[in-house]
Order: structure tokens, then sequence, then C-alpha cells
């Protein structure tokens, strides 16, 4: 009997080695293990058998049995093996092909800009308001201090839609604007276009501003140009940028100074021009009944394209409004 | 303003170089646009006196000179230039001078002749341009062998200072002289004496003053009897240069010295064209008046006048007239110094094209105080360099309308909270007394009387201003400013705009920022119905038109890519459109739009994508992208349209609650080409406000029960719209129809070729309990019913 199982086992190995697929595997499996099969039915034998050789004979049949199931198993897991192993080797891709993907337009650097400088302010505590941008003379020019026959009408390049009113050359009109319509404490910034008729190299037509303004009780210029400081070195992230704050004069503010910066960034640490800022005019906080003893205003206007330049190393001013793909895909 | 250093220095010399000099300035106000070197580096130049001269044997254009260059030994030199003579002053730069641009002056021979030197041109020694072709000629009297940089003060600088309007005090060497004092301390010395001048008899021109609030004072005197062939002197030509002035002649030289050095203008007049009594008056309407620089003008009655009996003569604070002006032949002046009022001055240049270094000054003030200091010193240069006799002073003052010094208070508190630093009583002293005020005490602080020529001075803050310049912006101690903490409002109800530029830009879009004025005629073509405004002044004619529309920037924006290989493009822009409407204050409605436009591929770089070109749904599955972040898709809807821009055929109007919003479509075939623009274009544009309200979601509880679809595939006729068939069934109104959603549209066999079918999904659910068929086969009959009534669908 022993030798009639030795065969069965080599018999089993040797049809298992022959095999490539599980169909086949399983056939030999039916033959051998199925209720059919050739070990099943020695064991059905066993009851032929006297009581003593029972025991002795099924342990040795079981034994067989798993021996045949083991081989069945290893070739099958071999098989599970192949064909998984095949299945991986087909779904090979080259990874490096680009991912298919819904491309990333870009927003414009004069944006991006306007966002740090909102985001920063508004941190703070500053309201964004917005005005027109044909604008009435009373608050583009006399409410701001600058009447008819001021010089300073003449710098300011003005187009005229008619005799009272103007593509507004500053966004200093969004002050009156503010004033005008809400009490004091303020704290906004007014970003947005102004326009000035002057083309060529480092002038556009049309470009930005964003107008800063606080009114509190005892607001000092110290304090104005604290937070300017600030600002330019959060905004230029360089704690080392170098300040500096030149008098100079607008008619809505007073004292007003023009504010330079230097940096290793860029600019070679030559001084350059980003801002002009100063306390609000007396008479301009009566032209919107604010009592100028009670209040002080601080006041700010930034050049937004010419901090986007530095920021960003734009070289020429007009490629914000030629709106070239190849400029504005760099700022995705 | 130009000025020369050394002509500054004479009046106050700090202990300074002219970098530390010019940042001192810059730093108190009176910023620094630029310094120049009036000549160019050279050495070893001197006066030459040309004793002989001799044509080069072998070469025509040649000569030999020999020149007395102060050594025992004239030298010899080949010189080239045109106008060198025997006797001339010339620059001669020696053996072993070396010249601008590092030029080496060596022994050589020029054809054979030996050299020992070169006399040299303006240019080569770096001078301006004189104009002349050939040597930079000396002075007679120039001292032979002495340095050229020494004898022409060549170490000197041209200080270019932009001033603001407020500080005309400073448009002169005097006014600068007296901040510099200020900001640095160093003396103030006035460089000349003035004396008295000998008069002899009364003015024999008369005056009438008819304007004196105008001009409340005018002073003038006669010169007679002077040296006609008197000629500038060289220091005198060398301050205007540096100065940026050309010398004229004599007496015009001397009225521009004049006012560049104290800053009053003057003019002169040939006394024996003047007709009767000079009057200051008022021009008459049509008046007219021919210029200095010969234009005739044609004057307005608001136009102050000098006129005798002829007529105008001046325009007052201006420019005086040709006929009157001083010629070589003038043998009798007439003087005038005046003090005009800003006011009557202001603009009326600019009305006739002129800008003038005299209308500069009045126009922004000049100090009222100053005439009488001003005449006595151009009589006195006058009559130092061409003698003559000099008449007494007629004198015209209206002391009522002359400018009164300001007399401020000053409080001590107001500095420390104006500026928000403390500064010691006597350090305020100090610096109003450099500045020249007249300073008492009072209680509370000062009572400061300006000096006449700080006419910028009229209430407290300008004295603020002044002490924080004199001690330094930049010294200010940092200080944040102080104010409640307090929390920003933050509406969710609002949504911002930036978030609908990421959502675009996350699809592909990038954005464009064009210019709010446009090609009127383009416009014209997108929307020839609404009014427009338009500029008087543009900077050209396609830019005139304020836009109504983004699309006119946008199509521009796409022609200049498409012109550059761009073929896929995708942009869009946020900001204002006007339209014309006289009854808002500014003439206009100014509307926030926002639009975009896209031509080319639906995807930028498929490797292994169909290629596929954009259309309609393409852009309006974007524009409904927008709408639905602002959860505003119910109640937004897309109604065919006809635009003028848009084709017929694939436009639409985008309603908001019954008002039109904004509109998309494709861009009208036939303004494809006028538009610069190639392929199917799609744009859109809506107005901001519609996209600006977002709903806060008020949740609602997840019905547990199962939901029931049904298919239905309706034929209706092609005419009809997709959304007029849902509209019908959303109408039935049911609590438990939950939403309607296309999924095909067929057409073709089994349906009529004038009908489509569309197959739409019904999505039906009970929030608190299990469906029965029966309900819904209720709803499904009353929506069968309604699109048939609605719309004659019938259920394929």
């Amino acid at each position: 009997m022993q030798e009639q199982l030795q065969n069965i086992i080599s018999q089993a190995k040797t049809a298992v080695d022959s095999v490539t697929d599980l169909v086949a595997l399983d056939e030999i499996r039916v033959q051998y293990l199925g209720k059919k099969g050739e070990l099943t039915s020695m064991m059905k034998m066993l009851g032929k058998l006297s009581k003593e050789e029972r025991p002795k004979a099924g342990q040795i049949i079981n034994e067989a049995k798993q021996m045949v199931q083991g081989i069945l198993n290893a070739k099958k897991r071999e098989l599970d093996d192949a064909k998984l192993a095949k299945q991986l080797a087909e779904e090979r891709i080259d990874i490096t092909l680009p991912g298919r993907q819904v491309d990333l337009g870009s927003l414009h650097p004069v944006t991006r800009t306007l966002n740090r400088i909102e985001t920063l302010f508004s941190k703070a505590g500053f309201d964004v308001e917005t005005g027109p941008e044909i604008e009435d003379d009373w608050h583009n020019f006399e409410a701001l201090n600058i009447p008819e026959t001021h010089p300073a009408r003449a710098m300011h390049d003005t187009f005229y839609i008619n005799e009272n009113t103007v593509l507004r050359t500053h966004t200093s009109g969004v002050q009156i604007r503010t004033m005008e319509a809400k009490n004091p404490p303020l704290r906004v910034i007014a970003p947005g276009r102004v326009y000035r008729c002057d083309s060529d190299q480092t002038h556009t037509p049309m470009f930005h501003q964003v107008e800063g303004l606080i009114v509190e009780k005892n607001a000092s210029f110290a304090q104005l140009r604290t937070l300017l400081i600030e600002f330019l070195r959060q905004f230029f992230e360089d704690e080392n940028l170098k300040t500096r704050f030149r008098p100079s004069y607008f008619p809505f503010t007073e004292p007003s100074a023009e504010v330079d910066i230097a940096t290793d960034l860029f600019g070679d640490g030559r001084w350059i021009e980003v801002l002009g800022c100063g306390m609000v005019h007396p008479d301009v906080l009566k032209n919107v009944g604010i009592d100028p003893e009670e209040y002080t205003g601080l006041a700010f206007g930034l050049g937004v394209e010419r901090l986007a330049m530095l920021r960003y190393n734009v070289k020429d001013l007009r490629q914000f409004f030629e709106n070239d793909l190849r400029f504005l895909q760099q700022f995705k | 303003m130009k000025v020369s250093e050394n002509w500054l220095r004479e009046w106050v010399n700090p202990n300074w170089d002219t970098h530390t000099l010019t940042e001192a300035l810059s730093l108190a106000g009176l910023e620094v646009d630029g310094v120049e070197a009036v000549a160019g580096q050279f050495t070893h130049v001197v006066v030459g006196h040309v004793l002989s001269v001799e044509k080069h044997p072998d070469a025509d254009k040649l000569n030999i000179t020999q020149v007395d260059v102060g050594e025992t030994e004239p030298v010899q030199i080949v010189c080239g230039a045109k106008n060198v003579v025997v006797g001339m002053k010339a620059c001669c730069a020696k053996v072993g001078a070396v010249l601008p641009s590092d030029f080496k002056i060596k022994k050589a021979k020029l054809r054979g002749v030996p050299s020992h030197g070169m006399l040299c041109g303006a240019t080569e020694i770096g001078l301006l341009d004189d104009g002349v072709d050939g040597l930079y000629v000396l002075p007679e009297d120039a001292p032979v062998g002495m340095d050229v940089r020494e004898y022409l003060d060549l170490n000197d600088r041209t200080i270019d200072v932009d001033l603001t309007p407020n500080r005309a005090d400073c448009l002169s060497v005097e006014g600068l002289a007296r901040d510099l004092h200020a900001i640095s301390g160093a003396p103030f010395k006035v460089p000349f004496t003035l004396e008295t001048i000998a008069t002899s008899g009364v003015c024999s021109q008369g005056v009438q003053v008819k304007e004196p609030a105008a001009c409340p004072k005018y002073l003038g005197c006669v010169v007679t009897e002077f040296n006609q062939k008197a000629k500038t002197p060289l220091w005198m030509v060398q301050k205007l240069q540096r100065s940026g002035l050309r010398t004229i002649d004599l007496v015009v030289d001397i009225t521009n010295y004049v006012l560049l050095e104290l800053g009053q203008p003057m003019h002169a007049f040939d006394l024996d064209t003047l007709q009767g009594d000079i009057q200051v008056r008022m021009a008459q309407a049509g008046e007219s008046f021919t210029s200095l620089d010969n234009k005739v003008l044609t004057l307005n009655e608001e136009s102050l006048v000098i006129a005798d009996d002829s007529g105008v003569i001046a325009l007052a604070g201006i420019m005086g007239g040709l006929p009157t002006s001083v010629t070589d032949k003038t043998s009798k002046l007439f003087f005038e110094c005046a003090h005009f009022a800003p006011l009557a001055i202001t603009g009326k240049a600019r009305q006739y094209g002129l800008h003038t270094d005299s209308s500069h000054r009045f126009e922004r003030g000049v100090d009222p105080m100053l005439p009488e200091r001003a005449l006595n010193r151009a009589l006195q240069l006058f009559t130092e360099i061409a003698g003559g006799v000099v008449s007494e002073v007629q004198a015209v003052i209206s002391k009522s309308n002359l400018p009164q010094p300001a007399v401020i208070e000053l409080r001590r508190k107001s500095i420390m909270s104006r500026l928000g630093v403390e500064i010691e009583d006597s350090k305020i002293v100090q610096i109003f007394e450099s500045l020249g005020f007249d300073i008492s005490t009072t209680e509370d602080g000062w009572k400061m009387t300006a000096p006449s020529y700080r006419f910028d001075m009229a209430i407290e803050m300008d004295l603020i201003e002044e002490v924080g310049r004199i001690f330094g912006y930049n010294n200010l101690p940092e200080t944040p400013v102080l104010a409640p903490m307090t929390l920003n409002e933050l509406p969710e109800s609002e949504q911002s705009l930036l978030a609908l530029k990421t959502a675009l830009v996350q699809r592909g879009y990038n954005e464009v920022i064009t210019y709010s004025f446009v090609e009127e005629a383009k416009q014209k073509l997108l929307e020839p119905e609404l009014p427009y405004v338009l500029l008087q002044n543009p900077i050209s004619d396609d830019m005139k038109a304020m836009r109504t529309s983004l699309f006119s920037g946008l199509l521009q924006s796409v022609a200049y890519n498409q012109n550059r290989q761009q073929s896929r493009v995708r942009l869009f822009e946020s900001g204002l459109v006007f339209y014309k409407n006289d009854s808002d204050p500014t003439g206009a409605t100014q509307i926030p739009m926002f639009g975009g436009v896209i031509v080319g591929n639906v995807s930028a770089s498929g490797w292994d994508e169909e290629e596929r070109l954009v259309d309609f749904f393409d852009l309006k599955g974007d524009v409904e992208t927008l709408i639905r972040m602002s959860h505003q898709l119910a109640n937004i809807r897309f109604e065919p349209c006809e635009h003028p821009s848009l084709h017929p055929g694939q436009s639409a109007a985008i309603v908001k609650d019954g008002k039109e919003v904004g509109m998309m479509g494709q861009l009208h075939p036939s303004l494809v080409k006028p538009m610069g623009v190639s392929g199917k274009v799609y744009l859109f544009q809506i107005r901001q406000d519609a996209l600006m309200t977002m709903q806060v979601p008020v949740a609602q509880a997840v019905s547990k029960f199962p939901e029931v679809q049904r298919d239905l595939a309706f034929v209706v006729d092609e005419s009809i719209a997709v959304q007029a068939l849902i509209d019908s069934i959303v109408a039935v109104k049911s609590d438990i129809l939950n939403a309607v959603e296309l999924f095909d549209i067929y057409r073709g066999q089994g349906v009529e070729n004038t009908q489509k079918s569309i197959a739409l999904t019904l999505k039906i659910q009970h929030q608190d309990r299990t469906l029965q068929d029966e309900e819904v086969d209720a709803l499904i009959s009353e929506v069968l019913a309604s699109a048939k009534q609605a719309v004659n669908a019938e259920l394929r």
C-alpha cells in the first residue's frame, strides 16, 4: 500500500510539474483528490481493512493526500504569481509622460501685487474701498486742495471728459468719498486704475495705485513712517530693507514725503522711489466735515506697477498692458 | 532748476563734498535730480597765446603755430582748426596732458612737422558745445600760462534741483542758499554789497497801473548813455550757462542773472520804441500781441498785459514783445521790475502755449519785497559793466494789495501730537531762526512771523512741516499706530473677486489688464447702440472712447497673441465699463464687469487626447462655474438673444431675476476680420454684482429613504429649447421631485426630422418615507401633462 501511495504521489508530482495553467492544475486535483479521485478511492477502501490495520492505513493515506495537496498548492501559488507578474509586466507604463491636466492659467502680476498689498493691510484692520474712474472735479482736485489755478494741476497730465469730469489722476479721490460717507476712526485702502495723459517707455496712460488712509485721534507722522517701513519690509520680505523719507509736496497732505528704498535684492543698493505719503491736510479734513483739531489723517499712495516691477524683476513697464501670454504665463 | 555748485557755495559753503551736499538738499525736500560736472576730467591744459600761424608745407588743412604757454620758450603746435589766428588766446594742452576719455597728449610729428601739444575746442575738454567749429576762444585778457581749470572755474558742477510747487522761494541761488544754511548750519553771506545807485533826474517813462490787485508793485527806471558795445563778462556767461541759460546780450543776460541769483523776473524795453505811458491793464478781447519769439497771439480779456499807446507790449509776468525788445541798436533802456499776484498769472502762459522762467516763478509766487533789491542789483551790475546814466526809480505800489507776512501760532503740544516726537524748545527756536522767521514766545508755544519770501506759510501745519523737514523725517522715532483691537467684518454672503479669478485661472484662463479707452470705430462695431463717453485729449485716436464692453480689449489681446503664434488663447479681465449717462454726476454709469474669451483647442497639450476646438458649451461651462460658485445657478437663466457683436444662433443673454446681467456667445463671424482675430472666438461678460452675492448654505437633512430615478425621452419640435421642456417639468412643483437632469439628445431614425428627442432623468425621493409606486406614477402623469401642454412634448 505504501508503495502504491508513493507511486500516486510521484505520478501526481510529474503531472503537476508539466502543468502550465490553472485549469489543467484543477483537473489534476480532481484526478487525485476529487470525489472519485485516486486517493479518495483509496480512503473508501479503508473499510475493507481490519480494525487493527485501519488507523495506520488511514494515517498514511491522509499523509499522501496532504502531500499531493501541498504539491498542488505550491503549483497554484507558482501559477498565480506568474499570472500576476505577467499582468504587472503588461501594465507597465512610462511614468515620465506628462500628466493629463486642465492647464493652469495665471493671475496678472498687477493683481498679484494688489493682493499682496491688500492682504498685508487688511490683516492690520484696513477695509478695502473703491471709487469711480470717471471722477468729478471736486473729488479728484478741489476737495484735495487742488483748485483750478494750482500749478499741481499742470503736473497731473489729466485726461478730460469735459470741464467738470476727468479720468481720475490718482486714487486719492476715494479718500474724499470715504470720509464723506463714513465717520472716523477710519482705516481704509483703495486700490484701482488711474490715468495720466502720458505715454513713453516709463509711462503708460493707465496704471494702478493703492491709496491708504487712517483717520484717528492723535495719529502722528512718526506712526505713518513706522507703518510704511513695516509695510515695505513685509512686502519685499527683506528685514534689512533701507528706507528714507524725503520731504515732498502734495497739495492734500502736510507734511508730505516721498519714500525711497534701497536693498541688496535689486537695484544695486541705489535709492529707488516707491511711494508718496503724508498727513491729510487740515483743509481737506474740513472739506469733508472732519475737525482737524480732533482728528488727524495719515495717507499714502503706492504705485502698484513700480512695486510689481521691483518684486518680479519686470524691466519694461509697458509689458503689463501688452498682455503677451508668454509674459503672463510666467505668473502662474 | 539748475544751479552752479560753486555759485551756491559763494553764499553758503558747508564743509561737505558734493555728494553730501546734494543728499542733504534732497532730504530737506529740495530733490536733487542730477549732478553734472561742467567740464570733463583733464589736466595740464593752460591759457595759450598764439604768437604765429604758418601754413603746413605738406598739408592744406594744417597750420604750424608757435604758442606762448607762459614758459621760457614758446611751443610749436600743429593745428587743424579753422579759426586759429595770430594773437588769439586758446586752451592749450601741453605734452603730458590727459584729456577726457583718457586721451594722452605726447610729442608727435604731423606730416613730418614736430608738434608739442594740442590747441583744444570746447568739446575736446568736455565743455558744453559752444557751437564753434574749431578752438574754444578765451577772452583777450586771459592770463597766459594759467591752468584753464582754474581760469574757467571748471571744478564746478551743475546741480539740477527738482523743486515742488510750494517751494518757489528756492527758485534762485539765494533761495537755495537760505535753505542750505538752515539745513547745514553753515553761515549765510550775501556775496556782494548792494550800493545805492547814483541817479540823475526823474524817470521819464510814465507808468499807470490799472489793476493794482494783479500788480501791486511796479518799479521802472530809465538808463541812458551806456556803452552799447559792452559784452557780458565771462564769469556771468559761465554762471548762466551752468544754470542752463544761453547768453544773449548784456541786457537780457543781466535780467536773467538777477532772475537766477535772487529769483526776481525782470524785463527791459527799448525806451525809444515806447509810445506814451506804460499801462498795466487787462487785455481787450481779440487784442493781438507779437511775442519775443515772434509768435502772434490773440489775447482774451483775462490776460494781464503791459501796454503802451500802441497796444500790448508784454504779457505781464510771462514774456515781452518783439517790437519793443532791446536790440544792438538800443541806446535807451526802460527796466521793469514788478510783483504780479500768482492768481493773475496762473494758467495764462499755458493758455497761449508758453512757459517761461518768468511765468514759472510768478505762477508759484515771488517775494513781494524783492523788486526793490532786484532792480538795484540789476542796475548795479549793468552800470559796472556798461556804465550809463540812471534815472530815479518810478514806483507804483498798492500797499493794501501786497501780501502781508503770515503770523502763525505754533503750539508746543502740536509738534508732539502731529510729528510724534518731543523736540526741545531751544531746537525749535533755532530751526525757525535759521529759516528767517521772527519769533515771539506765547503761553503754549510761539508766534512765528514768516519772512516775505515764505509765502507758502499760512497755517500751523506749515510750521510743523518745517520742523519735521529740518529735524529730519528719518530721525523720527519708530512708533506703531495705536488703536483699539477690533475684528473686521467678514460677510460670508459676499463673493470675493479673487475667488472668481482663481476659478478661471484653474480652468486655464490668463488674466489681462487692458486700457479702459478703446478705438471708437471698433467699439461702434461691437456696441453700435450704447452711447459712450469720449476723451477730450486722448493719447491717440485709437484710445479715445471709454469702453462700454470688455470685449474690445479682450479681442485686441487675442489678436496680439494670435499674431505671435499663440493659437490657443484663454483670457479674462475684470474692470469698469462706462455707459454715457447725463443724469449721473460723473456723466457716466460705471459698472464693474467680469469677462472672458476663449479660442483654439480645448486642451493645451494632449499627447493622447483628441484635439478639439472650443465651442459655446466649453465657455458656458466656465460661466456656469462662476455662477455656481456664488450658488446663484438657480436664479440665473441663459436666454437666446441677438446682439450685434455675437453670432445670432450662438448667443445668450445671462438673465438674473428677470434682468439681463451679461451675455455670452460666439463672436459674430462678420466681426472676426475687423477685430483682427481668427478662428471661432467665444466671449462672455457678466456684471460683477450678479456674481458677488453668495447664499450662505442652509443644510437640509439627507433623506434616508431610497431615491427613485425615472428616465423619460420626450419628442419635441426642433425649435423647442431644452430649457423650456425642463421648465415645464419643474413647473409641476412637486415636493418629491428633487432634480431633472438632461442625459441625451437624439435626432435621427425613429424621430421625425423636424423633431428631436430629449432624454431626461427625474430624481424622485421623499424626505420621510419610502415612496409608493402610485405616488411616482402620479407625478410622472403630471409631468407628462405639463410637458405636453407647455411645449407639446410627447413621450417617445
